[in-house]
Order: C-alpha cells, then structure tokens, then sequence
C-alpha cells in the first residue's frame, strides 16, 4: 500500500455507504438532536385545535435526564447485567469458536448451527421461550430445580441468561470467521516446534484474534448497554422489573407509552454518549489495537 | 490432510473433551428451540394443560388454521420479510463488501475518519432512531412503503467492519499491485480480483444481515399502517396482541415463530459450504 | 429499472430532507378540502387502523353498498402500543383516515389534536347510546371525538362447580368476597378465590369506578385530578389488605401463569368484564358450562353499582381530507342494526349501543349454561358509573403497573401505590403546561 491514493476511486466506492450513512443515520440523529431541545407546551384544557404548541426549551432536556435518579440507578442495574453478559457471553463464544477451529472435533458443523440457531430466532420470541421457561407451573426446569427464577434476587441472572444464549453464536461466529483468515501454515510452524493444540491457541490463536476479540468486546458493550428487548418482554410476568429498569427502557417509555417524544430524545443522545465514553475507554485500555493498522 | 496421524497423537491427552463441550453448548443452545417444536404441536386446549416436554396432537391444525387466518394473510407477510430481508440484505453485503475493501486496502485523506463515522453509528440505539426516521420519511411521502422498511437497514456498522477486517486478511496487497502492473483499472481491480476473495466474508456478513432484518421488530412496526406489507414479526405481534377483549393466539404464534425458523435454518445450511474455503491458500480442505 | 427508481428515490429523500431541516412541524395539508363525497375523481377512499377481530368482513358489507366510499381495513395489533402509533402517525402527518381508540386513550388523541370533533354529525345519535358511554367520547366538553363502539362493564366471573364442591355461596359484598376468599384457602391451600393483577391499570380502574372514584374531572378551564380520592384507596388496601393475608394471589392477569391456573381450577373468581368469555373459552376451553357470571360484589348491601373495563370508540382523525364520509362510515357501524349485527357475530364484540345491548339474545357458547347472561350484561351496564380520563392516562397507567409491583415486592399499603400514580400525573400534567385546579 503506497501512501499515494488512487485520486477518486476510494471516495467513489464510498460513495453509496455515506450517502446512506448521511440519510439514514446522521439526519436522523440531528433530528434527534433538534427534539431534545424541545417540548410541547399546552395552555388551559389542552384539548382541541391550537391547545398546543411545541416551544424551545434549550437544555432543559437533558438535565432533567441528568438529574434523574431513576435513570442512574438503571445505569447501575445495567452495568451488573452487562458485566455478567459479557464475560460470559464472549468467553463461551471465544472457547467454541477456538474448539470449532481445532481440527480434532467431531460434529463440529452440528454445534456451529446448534450454537448460531439462537441468533436467528428473534429476540422478543426467545425472551418469551425461555419466560415460559421460567414460570414456576409451566416450566420443566422448576420441576428439577427448586428456584425462582424471576424473583428480586435471580431476575438479572434469568435475563443474562436470555441475552448469552442469543449472542453466544453470533459472536461465536464472528470469532471464528477471523481465525479462519488467519493463515494455516503459521499452525503448521508451531506444530513443527512441538506446541500442543491448547498452547498453540493461547499462543498464536489468541493474539492474532486481538484486534476481532476487542472489536466484538466493543459492540458487545454498546450491545448490552443498550439492553431492552429482555427485561421489556419478561416485565408482564414478573413483578420484580420496573418500566425504567434499564436506561433504553425508560427511552421506549417515554416515547411510547407517555408520549413524550422529547425527552426520549435527550435521554437516548445521553445514552448514545455515555456508550461512547464507555467503549472509547475500553479501547483506550486496550491501546487502540484493533483500530491500528487495520 | 497430511498430518492426520500427527494429529491423532495429540488427539490422546484430551480425549473427547473439545467435542464434548461443543455437544454441551449445542443442547443448551438447542433446548428451548426444542420447546417451541413441542408448543407448536399443542392445540390451545393443551397448551396450558399438558406437561410441557410432551408433544401435542394439534400441529396440523394450528397450521391449518394459521394458513386460514384471514385468508392466508400468513404467506403474504412471510412474503414481505422475505423481500425484506434478502433485498436488504443483498444491497447491505454489496455496500459493506466495497465499503471494507476500500477501507482496508486504499490510504487515503479521511480514510479514519469515515471509517470512525461509519462503525459509530453502532452508538445510537435503533429504538432512537425508528422515530426519527419515520418523520423524515413521512415528510417526503415514502412512509408505509416497502423503502421505508428496506433503505434504513442497508448500513450496518458492524458488517462494515467486519468487511474490512476480512478484506485486510485474505487479499494479498502483492496481489492487487500485480494487477495494477497488469494495468487494470480500479473498478476491474475489485471486481474481478477483490470481491472474489472476499465471498466467504460475504457470505457472513450475507447471513447476519438476513438475520438481523429478519427478526428486526420495532422499524417496521412503526413504519408500515398497511397489513400488507407487514412482516412476519410485526403481524405474528397483532396475534398476540389482539385486543383487550380478545385472547392472544398463542397457539398460532408458537407455530408461526416454529415456521418462520425453518428458512433461516435452510439458509444456514445453504450457507455453510461457503466456510469449508480455507482462505490463506485459496484451496478447498 | 429498480437501479434507477432506487435513486430517484434516494435523490428525494436527500433534497426533500434538505429542504425541511429547521420546520418545525409536518406542513398540515391546507385544512381538509371538506368536498361532498367523490367529484369526478372516482369513489372515496378511507383507511381504518383497527384490531378487532374480521372487521374486514364487516367492512366488505359496508363496501358493497357504498361504491361511493370505499373503506379498506388495516389490522393492527392492539393496546397501548397501537396508540402510539397512531400518535406517532398523526404526528408525521399521515395518519389512517379512522381508528378504533381505546376509551382511555381517547383524550390523549384529542390533547394531540389528531382526532376530529363530530359535534354536528353525531348530534342524531346520541340518544343511542347510555349516557357513561358517550361521556366517554365527549370527555365531559362540548366536542365529540368518537362514537362508541364497544363497552365493557364488569361483572364477576365464578366457578360454579368449584363453588359448589367447596361449600362457597356467590359474594354480593366484597366484604363476603373477603370472608369467601379466606374459607377457600382453609378448604384447599392449593387454590385462591382470585388475584389481583399489578398490571392490568384497566381492571383496577374499573374497580375504582365501581367505588365511585372520578379520577379527572374538568372544571371551567381546568383539569382536576383526584386520582388519590377515598373510593380508590379504599379499593387499593381492600386487595392490598388481601394479599398481605395471603388470601388473594398476586399473578397478573393473560400471563401463561394465569392460564395454566384457570385450566387446574386453582382460580375461582376472576373479577372481569363482558368480554370474559372470549378470553376463558381460548385459554381454558376444558372449563366450558363450568363458569357463572353474577354482579360484581357491592360496597354497600343492596347497591347496584359496576365500573368499565376495556371498550373503545371509532374516531376520526383530524387530518382526512374525507370528514365527512369517515364519519358516516363511522356512524353507520356503530349504530346501523345490520353493522351492529355483524359486529356482535363476527368481531364478538359487546355493543355500545343501546338497542343492539337488549337485542342480543343467545349467550355466548361458554355460557351456555347461562341462558340470561346478556340479560344480567345489560343490567349490569346500566349500574356502570360514568367517568371522565384524562389527557395523560398513558403516565398514570404505566406508574400504576410500577407502584403496584414495587408495594407487591416490598409488601407495602396499595394506598402508597395509589398517592404514587396521583403525584406522578399531576407532575406530568404541571410539566406539559396543562392548567390544573388545586
């Protein structure tokens, strides 16, 4: 690669992904923007013709999403969830992707659908499997174990549960899809030296995989962050999740159920923020390996 | 497979152990999938009834009655998710496949920053985005239409990036120069040299995006007013909520989300063969 | 050709996004070019967002007698969300033509300006229909913002059997309901006489209603909230009080849960509305002729009050350029005997209307047991006290559902619940601007 471009070309072939990028995400976004800087104002009754009118309201906004307790505490759930979800969750998909690569397994491409069928089925339907899973007089699991599976205690369990059984393959997936770029004969070396299978991932696998290892960390975190579809679903069937239980939960109320459209934006442009501090700092951590030299 | 006997001996100190393990992560994975099978084999008046690891006797039933409800409005919406999906789909595997190889093999001035800017638009929720997006298409009269549905979920982040990690491992630079020395052009460069390699990438990239617009709830939800277009997640949604003073159907919705996965698991095992390309040889194991 | 459309569209989308950065709201067509039905350019045609059941059947009656006007029906899925939508659309600038709107809802349409006022077209029809239901649709203002369709007074849904096998006479006071319940748990530790669901706002409100809560009520040009009001907390720490005993269940109601236990025979009561039947017959086929139906228990010996439950109106949005023919359509279903008809066999539902109430004859199959079950319905409705929502029911619904999980989970007084959901409306009302009297 000469530091010398190919004029246009790269520009040209761009094109088509930032006139998407343009319409469908940044007007938006700015549209998003707009509103959070906005509410409406009603005088006397409300009702009727010209009863209401939407005002500027600058950043009031968003320090009532700052300043709101509630929102915290769900940042505080969210960050015990996601903790839970991402060691878990990219450690089984790491393990199956390594075992899948290792030429010794049996059956493999039977457990690399077993494992990807979850990614497929979608996640209210699979929150709403494994709820009716759960439920004490209906599930087959309660009758082997005696455990409350919704309960204050073991609720956040049951919805990391839901979320690493839905991830695992995919991340699973994206894993193994780069180590199979990785070039063969580099295991072929290592054999030759004598390494053993596991000495050979730990080894070449795992520091060639860094920079998919990281960048799935990255999504991962944005992923669980952004957590709504599992508590959301299971809420009808437990009294242990309330309607702002997460921060996107208390986004979809507001704009949905209260009809609050502005202060749903404020509180997402908060959140999309605080998913940037957040995986900026991961990546900082990890010294911006996966962005270096791509 | 020439070291077949090297590796049969390191196979001994761990036995069967890697191959149980993925057994076991398959039967977790693979359990409650299991469940809805038997659910969907319940008639209503078993569904709440009957031990829940048994089968039920209502399968074609449900199926029929399924099939029946409104006329067969079922296939009409697993007609639009497929149109959904595969169109949105395909175009989001052209964009990303070109977009990653371009990232990755061209030096350019911007060439971070767009990049930075593309794979950011992972940071803001969908959910923030479905409203916004419907007022900006309302305003140019394309809301409730098949667009409206299908060009918001043509970008997607992560395949881009996934594009380009993959570009940047299986095409050789030594590859693209000598085509250059060869004098072919830019264009004639991708086509015939760079999206070949990248195929099984695509094929990736492909399958997650189908999965991705397939399940994809809340955008169409809030796009579409007209029953027609609906896809299958939205109208399997007016089954289940169909009204305070009417019951979910919750047989027929346990047996349409059984059907609507049987495609997606067709379309895996279409795909898998594409990943039996070992890539750093271009040669088939 | 798809190439070349695709960017045509795409070039639209990019100028016309352009062109409206800074305006604020959707340009409003020019205010509906109220023309008498169909000029010279063919029939009218209307959509019409709804979730009722075959209501395309229902329709196609009503096309084929009507070239002129043309209603095509859209299903969507029903309850809160199905509101949002609306809202959401109407807002965009392209909302359907008419919409079924919950009662409940209703106001919060009106307060987004997105349904019409059918003052002058609905003035012949008022007559037809009891006077707590088209309080409903006027929201105790001069407009009148839908006409009603369906209704659900409450009554309480038995097991007769179960009764019988444990010795338990029907409750006619909740005090009874209270002693019933607590003999039950003593006969059979395995069933309960019934559940108080923390997420069904609708039941409770009902209940409320029954009590004589008047929640919002508008006074000159002001809105009065008295969500906290005795009759309501008196509700709230009778179940509260209940299940604190362990004598009443804590299950929400159209949980798997729920369904299971009205299929084991372990839920004796359920505390419901008219619309009852259709719900047990899909999750509890097997205890067909088994239920009963009487009057809900009373307050007060002697008294003959209920509440609502669910039900919903046909309203119009403000947006259709076809006023006019939306609102004949509108009217024609819901008060024509034909439509009524249709709607009663095809979308099963529990008419608004007066006349089509005392015309209903058969019970329905699951009561078959019960040959006088509209007849009790109609009573019952009759005692049904009237009330008023407010703009805001959305806040007050969902803080309901949160309060209520929140006392059931710390075990503490339903009344606290209750102060919950009046202090959160009255700051979302404050916050809004909406002029509220102390």
């Amino acid at each position: 690669m000469r530091r010398s471009g190919r004029g246009a070309w790269p520009y040209l072939f761009l094109t088509p992904a930032m006139v998407l990028f343009t319409l469908f995400l940044a007007v938006p976004i700015g549209y998003t923007v707009w509103l959070a800087t906005r509410r409406t104002k009603v005088s006397g009754l409300g009702l009727g013709r010209g009863a209401r009118r939407e005002v500027s309201v600058g950043f009031d906004n968003f320090s009532a999403a700052l300043s709101d307790a509630e929102l915290w505490h769900g940042w505080l759930r969210v960050l015990g969830y996601g903790a839970l979800v991402l060691v878990v969750m990219l450690g089984l998909a790491l393990l199956f992707a390594l075992l899948l690569d290792s030429a010794r397994v049996r059956l493999a491409r039977f457990s690399r659908i077993a494992i990807f069928l979850p990614y497929a089925v979608p996640g209210v339907a699979a929150t709403l499997l494994w709820g009716f899973l759960y439920l004490p007089s209906l599930s087959p699991i309660r009758d082997v174990l005696e455990i409350d599976f919704l309960g204050a205690s073991t609720v956040t369990y049951s919805m990391a549960n839901v979320a690493v059984w839905g991830g695992t393959g995919f991340n699973m997936l994206v894993l193994y899809t780069a180590l199979r770029a990785i070039p063969r004969d580099l295991y072929e070396a290592a054999r030759l030296d004598g390494a053993s299978e596991i000495q050979i991932a730990v080894r070449v696998k795992i520091p060639m995989l860094t920079p998919a290892i990281i960048l799935t960390t990255v999504f991962s975190i944005i992923a669980t962050i952004q957590v709504f579809t599992e508590p959301s679903t299971l809420r009808p069937l437990t009294n242990t999740i309330s309607s702002t239980w997460s921060p996107l939960m208390k986004v979809y109320r507001d704009a949905f159920v209260t009809g609050d459209l502005y202060s749903a934006a404020a509180t997402s442009i908060v959140i999309a923020a605080i998913s940037l501090v957040l995986s900026f700092g991961f990546l900082r951590v990890v010294r911006n390996r996966a962005f270096g030299e791509g | 497979m020439a070291s077949a006997h090297r590796l049969k001996a390191a196979r001994a100190p761990w036995g069967v152990a890697p191959t149980g393990l993925l057994l076991l992560g398959a039967i977790y994975c693979l359990f409650p999938v299991f469940w809805v099978l038997i659910a969907a084999t319940k008639s209503p008046a078993e569904l709440f009834s009957t031990s829940t690891l048994s089968f039920g006797t209502g399968f074609l039933d449900n199926v029929t009655q399924l099939f029946a409800y409104r006329d067969g409005v079922f296939w009409l919406w697993a007609a639009n998710t497929l149109l959904y999906a595969g169109g949105g789909a395909l175009l989001s595997t052209a964009v990303s496949a070109v977009s990653g190889y371009t990232l990755a093999k061209y030096r350019f001035r911007g060439r971070n920053l767009i990049f930075n800017l593309l794979i950011g638009g992972i940071l803001v929720p969908s959910v923030v985005l479905a409203i916004p997006q419907y007022l900006l298409f309302s305003k140019v009269g394309l809301a409730d239409t098949y667009w409206a549905v299908l060009l918001p979920q043509i970008l997607h982040p992560y395949s881009i990036y996934l594009a380009r990690v993959y570009a940047t491992a299986a095409i050789p630079d030594s590859l693209l120069e000598a085509g250059r020395i060869d004098g072919a052009g830019e264009g004639r460069l991708m086509y015939q040299v760079a999206i070949p390699l990248m195929v099984p990438g695509m094929v990736t990239i492909f399958l997650f995006q189908f999965v991705a617009i397939w399940n994809n709830f809340l955008l169409p939800f809030i796009m579409l007013g007209d029953d027609g277009k609906f896809p299958l997640t939205v109208g399997l949604f007016t089954l289940l909520q169909s009204g305070a003073n009417q019951p979910s159907l919750y047989n027929l919705i346990l047996t349409g989300a059984f059907l609507s996965l049987i495609p997606l698991i067709a379309l895996f095992l279409t795909m898998q063969r594409y990943w039996k390309t070992d890539l750093s040889s271009g040669a088939v194991k | 050709m798809r190439a070349n459309r695709l960017g045509a569209a795409l070039a639209a989308v990019l100028t016309a996004t352009l062109a409206s950065c800074g305006s604020s709201e959707p340009a409003a067509s020019p205010e509906a070019a109220q023309s008498p039905a169909a000029a010279a350019t063919g029939p009218v045609k209307l959509t019409y967002w709804t979730w009722a059941p075959n209501m395309d059947k229902i329709v196609a009656a009503w096309n084929q007698e009507h070239p002129d006007i043309q209603v095509t029906v859209s299903k969507q899925a029903g309850g809160d969300d199905a509101a949002a939508k609306f809202l959401t659309a109407a807002k965009a600038g392209n909302p359907p033509d008419l919409v079924q709107a919950e009662y409940q809802h209703l106001p919060s349409f009106v307060a987004a300006d997105a349904v019409a006022d059918l003052k002058a077209e609905t003035a012949s029809i008022a007559g037809e229909f009891a006077e707590g239901l088209w309080g409903l649709v006027t929201l105790g203002t001069e407009g009148v913002y839908g006409i009603p369709q369906d209704s659900g007074p409450m009554m309480l849904f038995y097991r007769e059997d179960l009764f019988d096998k444990y010795g338990l006479s029907v409750p006619k006071t909740w005090q009874e309901y209270a002693d019933a319940a607590r003999a039950l748990r003593k006969k059979d530790p395995k069933a309960y006489l019934g559940t108080f669901s923390s997420k069904d706002p609708g039941a409770f409100t009902g209940l409320a209603q029954q009590a004589g809560a008047q929640w919002w009520s508008i006074s000159g040009e002001s809105w009065k909230v008295n969500i906290a009001d005795e009759p309501t907390k008196k509700v709230a720490d009778y179940w509260g009080g209940l299940v604190k005993e362990g004598v009443i269940d804590d299950m929400p109601y159209f949980t798997p849960e729920w369904n299971k236990a009205l299929n084991d025979g372990r839920l004796l009561t359920w505390p419901s509305a008219v619309w009852a039947p259709g719900v047990l017959e899909s999750n509890a086929p097997k205890a067909k002729g088994k239920w009963a139906v009487a009057p809900l228990p009373q307050w007060n010996a002697g008294e003959s009050f209920s509440g609502f439950w669910g039900g919903s109106s046909t309203a119009v949005s403000s947006k259709t350029p076809n006023k006019a023919a939306a609102t004949q359509f509108a009217t024609w279903l819901n008060t024509d005997p034909a439509a009524l008809d249709l709607l009663v066999k095809e979308a099963a539902i529990y008419p608004a209307s007066t006349k089509a109430q005392s015309a209903l004859g058969q019970a329905p199959g699951y009561f078959s047991n019960q040959p006088d079950f509209w007849q009790q319905a109609a009573t019952v409705s009759a005692g049904a006290r009237g009330f008023t929502f407010g703009p805001n029911v959305g806040v007050t619904y969902n803080t309901f559902k949160d309060a209520f999980d929140k006392a059931l989970q710390n075990k503490t007084a339903f009344s606290g619940a209750v102060q919950a959901m009046q202090d959160a409306t009255v700051a979302d009302m404050r916050k809004s601007g909406f002029q509220l009297a102390s």
